[in-house]
């Protein structure tokens, strides 16, 4: 069953057009990478998914409902990691997991499960900016499962993230349906079943694992 | 943050005890003016923080990522620059006592709050819009100083005349009162258009 459905997603950055009637479909419980060089449309793509952006002409539809029509319902099956982290670096890593468990509705007892999931147990109570960049791409990770999303979408999550990156992505993308960007082909190939290859703002279509091999 | 606003809500005070001839006859005349220059330029500096942490850390799109309502997120954010601004007039007013010699009644500090219901909600929704842009230092200012200026007025009357001097309190209290609607109002509608993309 398809979780995700988008049709002709087109946006447009004042005169400049960053993405070009994609389509997609996306499978429940599917992994699905966008690659594509810098410029290429890729985050554009991503924070439509995320629901963060408005295209301007397109339709989308994730579990069902409108995107964006019902996106404040939506937001409860929804996790994003984006570029920047966005966390409170004067927090430590529990209280900003904590704050967001405020924000999502769910029980704070999901903070240690996360930390866990995470590698993070160890540093719950570390100022987030006296983490390394690592740790705190880890800690982004974490606040983005904290309400058990049915939908993760990733926008490089490897940045940083250091050897097992692999593993933990993993992990976190065990059971879960999964949009992510990245330049690693090798990782994409490793963690996801269909990959969309985007140029200049528009879909050169997607394929399998083996066709990115060759 | 609250040490670098008190330092300069005294500062300003300082200034205008030295920059004038204060005597018992001109203080309550021109302390208000003061009052209300050093709270606003205050408010200004508080209300370009408001923000900082989102944008210098991305944190706003990770919060509106949430199911909270952009409104509640505006709401909190008013309450706290709210709070901000509360300590720099508790500072404040008692300093001007002591540099001006003007009383501080419980007329004087009711005005300075309603005020600054209305001043931060003005206030944290422009902070909000020139958060996103490069210019935002100069953009603030220009935003929010046209639309503080009914507080301004209506509250320098209030404070004038529970100084002592003629004008109808109960008048420009009733002004205050107005304006803290209609811009609750109006910022609670645009919260949603300000802060969502």
């Amino acid at each position: 069953m398809s979780l995700v459905v988008g049709n002709g997603l087109t946006h447009w950055f004042g005169r400049e057009l960053a993405l070009e009637g994609v389509d997609l479909v996306i499978d429940t419980g599917e992994h699905m990478a966008v690659l594509g060089e810098n410029g290429a449309g890729k985050t554009t793509l991503l924070r439509i998914l995320a629901t963060m952006l408005k295209p301007t002409s397109g339709q989308l539809q994730i579990a069902g409902l409108d995107a964006f029509k019902d996106r404040r319902r939506l937001r409860h099956y929804l996790g994003y990691v984006a570029h920047a982290t966005g966390l409170y670096p004067a927090l430590t890593a529990a209280e900003n997991l904590e704050f967001f468990c405020d924000l999502q509705e769910v029980s704070r007892t999901r903070v240690e499960e996360s930390l866990d999931a995470v590698g993070l147990a160890s540093v719950a109570r570390r100022r987030a900016g006296e983490l390394s960049r690592g740790m705190q791409q880890r800690l982004a990770l974490a606040r983005a499962i904290l309400h058990e999303p049915r939908l993760l979408i990733l926008d490089e999550p490897d940045a940083s993230l250091g050897d097992d990156a692999a593993d933990l992505l993993t992990r976190l993308m065990r059971d879960r349906t999964v949009v992510m960007a990245t330049h690693d082909h090798a990782l994409a190939n490793r963690l996801c079943q269909r990959t969309l290859v985007l140029r200049h703002g528009r879909s050169h279509g997607t394929a399998s694992r083996l066709r990115v091999v060759k | 943050m609250v040490p670098a606003l008190a330092q300069f809500i005294v500062l300003a005070l300082l200034i205008g005890n030295f920059g004038f001839q204060i005597d018992k006859q001109n203080a309550p005349t021109i302390a208000p003016g003061i009052l209300w220059l050093a709270l606003v330029f205050a408010g200004l500096v508080a209300f370009g923080r408001t923000f900082a942490a989102e944008r210098e850390q991305a944190s706003l799109e990770a919060m509106l990522m949430t199911p909270a309502s952009p409104v509640a997120i505006f709401a909190g954010k008013a309450l706290a620059a709210s709070l901000l601004l509360v300590i720099c007039e508790a500072v404040l007013l008692p300093a001007l006592t002591l540099f001006f010699g003007t009383p501080l009644s419980g007329d004087v500090i009711f005005a300075v709050l309603l005020a600054t219901i209305g001043m931060a909600a003005l206030g944290v929704m422009f902070a909000a819009i020139a958060a996103r842009v490069r210019a935002r230092e100069l953009l603030l200012p220009l935003l929010t100083l046209p639309l503080w200026i009914p507080f301004v007025i209506a509250g320098g009357q209030a404070v004038q005349s529970a100084m002592g001097l003629p004008g109808n309190y109960q008048e420009a209290i009733g002004l205050l009162i107005d304006f803290d609607i209609l811009f609750i109002v109006l910022t609670s509608l645009a919260a949603r258009f300000v802060l969502d993309e």
